[in-house]
């Protein structure tokens, strides 16, 4: 199963919109999460957990917490997500 | 807001919450609402035993209660200063218990065998406070004959998530696993007819298929390595 960067960039947004209550409009994939407004490293967190749980997923902390903009989660999940599938 | 009323019981000095149950619960406090939607554990027919997450019976445990939640099961805690961190804090290593606890229970209600962990990971979002309430629900994701793979969210009373868990678990027959276990014969025979009922009455509409695997040889013969493994 192969999923584009694009849309898993389109997941993120949603989710992180929903997790910070803002207009989905207003999170870009080049926002840095942690400036978005509402955002704070827990809610961060939140987004991370529920993309796992969304994806069956497990993602590194080293990369999660060296990601800060959506387009950058996106291509820690891709990896992620083409590793899974390799094993 | 889903978590039960914790009758009788201050923030900060009990250990867990929401455990109805016939008595006074392990720290002394009167016992919670009537226990009539709690599941019945198969381990409840051995007399005195003392699972930490979920034994009536250990004064030092948790004694988790579950309830069906949906095709998995939750409960709802409340741990005092016995089980604290950093001051205020309750220690992160009990999530995983509880976490540990709730996904293993399923497996034995779904499939009638003994699981072991072989791995589990947590992902913790924020730090659980002393004295406040929370609940955890667990559901298994796939199972197969070799692995049965679950997850677990631990949230606060307002629903905010926590932490998360997910784990995969190897199952091993009764007889199996007994020969690790200080069981009689007689308690064997009471637990095997125990699993048996409780997977009869476990919800079937909407219940992941679970498929019970033999135990391999190497499990079966030392189940201790591969035990609760928190990576």
């Amino acid at each position: 199963m192969s999923v584009s960067t694009d849309e898993l960039i389109s997941e993120i947004t949603g989710i992180v919109a929903e997790e910070l209550g803002v207009p989905i409009d207003s999170v870009s994939p080049e926002a840095d999460l942690r400036s978005v407004q509402g955002a704070d490293s827990v809610k961060v967190l939140r987004v991370i957990a529920r993309i796992e749980r969304a994806r069956d997923v497990e993602l590194e902390d080293e990369e999660v917490f060296g990601a800060s903009t959506v387009r950058e989660v996106a291509e820690v999940l891709q990896r992620a997500l083409t590793e899974s599938a390799a094993v | 807001m889903t978590s039960t009323p914790l009758a009788g019981q201050r923030p900060g000095d009990v250990a867990p919450g929401a455990r109805p149950g016939p008595g006074p619960t392990a720290n002394g406090h009167p016992p919670g609402p009537a226990a009539a939607d709690h599941i019945g554990l198969p381990w409840y027919v051995l007399e005195d035993y003392r699972c930490f997450g979920c034994s009536p019976h250990n004064p030092h445990g948790i004694q988790l209660r579950f309830t069906h939640h949906g095709d998995g099961l939750r409960t709802v805690f409340r741990l005092g200063r016995a089980h604290e961190s950093y001051p205020g804090v309750v220690h992160g290593g009990l999530l995983g218990v509880i976490a540990d606890e709730i996904m293993g229970n399923l497996i034995v209600l779904r499939t009638g065998q003994i699981p072991f962990t072989t791995g589990m990971r947590l992902r913790y979002v924020l730090p659980v406070t002393v004295g406040g309430g929370y609940e955890c629900t667990a559901r298994v994701r796939d199972g197969g004959a070799q692995l049965i793979h679950t997850e677990s969210e631990i949230r606060e009373e307002n629903g905010a998530v926590v932490a998360t868990a997910t784990a995969s678990y190897r199952t091993v027959s009764l007889d199996a696993a007994s020969d690790r276990m200080e069981l009689d014969a007689a308690q064997v025979d009471r637990l095997r007819r125990a699993l048996s009922a409780a997977t009869t009455t476990a919800p079937t509409t909407g219940a992941p298929t679970v498929v019970a695997a033999k135990a391999p040889a190497a499990i079966t013969d030392r189940p201790e390595e591969s035990h609760v493994r928190v990576d």
